[in-house]
């Protein structure tokens, strides 16, 4: 009786632990899937310099997929199942190449990428752009736990970073730059990282 | 072709039309003219960081294309900037005049309401960064931080005073009784307001009552922002409304609701059903008529 009780705690703690980890290695992670991950990045820009636009997939099973159509005029955001006739004519009217965004979505899933996206973003008043991706492995899938992101940015241009790995704002403005209120860290010299509870 | 998606392109082409039910009390030429022969000082005595050159470009912006204003990343400024389409789209030349006059003296008058804002906040003006288009639009940050510093509710207890970072906390956050009355105090227009802060309106035929407000003028809807831009996958979310937006058109085919709305840097629209808007809706207030005293 008393071994039962303390097998049941030990699977309870084992679930606890289990459950509640949060540092999984990033950095190993893009390294695993870089070739997928690269892919994304570069698909997802090439068809946002034709037009702009962003993707998300709402639900776990990576079934049902939500894409902002960005216009001079409106923003139409829309909502499919993945393979569904009507997402090709809704596409094939705003001008996107529907073969293009199929690529896009097959990339996606297959790495648990929830959210792609382009932000602008400002050093000296110049304007710049990086690519916004959020990855939602089925690691952190457990009931009762907040929902953990992580996220990529790629940048056009190599960035500067602290000796601790932050990403900074610039050369001459040494301090840590925050994209979405967040801290990000090295992976390489265009492509960084960080751990959030949003995935935008 | 799906019957649903010509629905929605007839609505975008109706939608097209410029914003409507308003008078508009100047244009946007008159406040351009106003502008072109404003002499600035180079740099404020009372607003430190604000660049000359990026203070009149920031306005020549707002008034040649007032949808693009935007509150910035992470921001609490959505109902200041929600108030923003009033003056922008029907009386730009108020604004401009106003924003030189808080820029130049450091105070300024809207109608009946003195703005004399703190020296944290003028102080704050233009380093404000990390927040997107913000970061290079400092007179959008002078009257953002300047609504958030004048006008107070109970949301606000807690925060008195800015510091940095107050922009993204509970120090410029806004309940529909306060936003209602920035509008009445401010714009001088009558309101028809429904709904509060913690419980939803009882809107018996919502597409009809929102439609209505539509016609009648410029409506402001008070939602819980978690699910209208989700940014997480959490089953549980807060109860509570967090954002304002423009409602610029509703159309309803069966039980889809197809709305547009302007949500700060651009105009929105999407499907949703009946229950989904009700479920985030806490708040409507739109435009009756204008007031005698304006």
């Amino acid at each position: 009786m008393k071994n039962k009780k303390g097998h049941i705690i030990f699977g309870a703690l084992i679930i606890l632990l289990v459950s509640s980890c949060k540092t999984v290695n990033i950095t190993h992670y893009y390294h695993r899937h870089q070739s997928i991950l690269d892919s994304i990045e570069l698909v997802y820009t090439q068809i946002y310099a034709h037009k702009p636009f962003s993707i998300e997939f709402t639900d776990r099973a990576f079934d049902r997929v939500s894409l902002e159509l960005a216009t001079d005029t409106l923003t139409y955001i829309y909502e499919f199942w993945v393979g569904e006739d009507r997402m090709q004519d809704t596409l094939r009217k705003y001008g996107f190449d529907p073969t293009a965004i199929q690529t896009l979505i097959t990339l996606m899933r297959s790495v648990d990428c929830t959210w792609a996206n382009n932000l602008d973003y400002y050093t000296e008043e110049r304007k710049h752009y990086l690519t916004y991706i959020s990855l939602w492995p089925r690691i952190f899938n457990f009931p009762f736990v907040n929902k953990k992101y992580y996220i990529l940015t790629y940048f056009q241009q190599p960035q500067y970073f602290d000796s601790e790995g932050n990403l900074l704002v610039g050369r001459k403005l040494r301090r840590v730059r925050k994209i979405n209120a967040e801290v990000f860290r090295r992976i390489n010299d265009r492509v960084c990282y960080t751990l959030s509870d949003k995935f935008r | 072709m799906r019957p649903r998606l010509l629905f929605i392109f007839a609505i975008c082409f109706y939608a097209a039309a410029p914003a409507r039910s308003q008078e508009s009390y100047s244009t946007p030429e008159e406040a351009l003219a106003w502008l072109n022969t404003a002499k600035l000082p180079d740099t404020s005595l009372y607003w430190p960081n604000v660049k000359n050159h990026l203070f009149l470009e920031n306005l020549r912006a707002n008034v040649t294309h007032p949808l693009n204003m935007y509150q910035g990343t992470n921001t609490n400024f959505c109902g200041y900037a929600a108030l923003s389409y009033l003056p922008l789209n029907y009386d730009p030349l108020q604004y401009v005049r106003f924003m030189l006059a808080l820029y130049t003296d450091g105070q300024a008058s809207w109608h009946k309401v003195k703005f004399t804002p703190s020296p944290e906040v003028m102080l704050a003006a233009g380093t404000l960064h990390f927040k997107g288009v913000l970061d290079i639009r400092p007179a959008d940050q002078m009257w953002f931080l300047s609504l958030a510093d004048r006008f107070r509710s109970y949301l606000n207890l807690f925060h008195t005073r800015f510091h940095t970072g107050s922009e993204d906390t509970f120090w410029a956050a806004c309940n529909l009784g306060k936003f209602n009355r920035m509008i009445k105090r401010m714009m001088g227009y009558k309101i028809k307001a429904i709904g509060s802060d913690l419980l939803r309106p009882g809107i018996r035929d919502l597409y009809g009552y929102l439609q209505k407000a539509v016609q009648t003028g410029t409506t402001f809807l008070y939602v819980n922002n978690t699910y209208l831009h989700v940014k997480n996958h959490n089953k549980s979310r807060f109860s509570f409304p967090t954002h304002f937006i423009v409602l610029t058109d509703i159309q309803k085919q069966d039980d889809v609701l197809t709305i547009i709305y302007w949500d700060y840097g651009g105009r929105t629209l999407r499907q949703v059903t009946t229950s989904f808007l009700k479920k985030i809706l806490y708040g409507v207030t739109y435009l009756v008529k204008d007031n005698d005293e304006k």
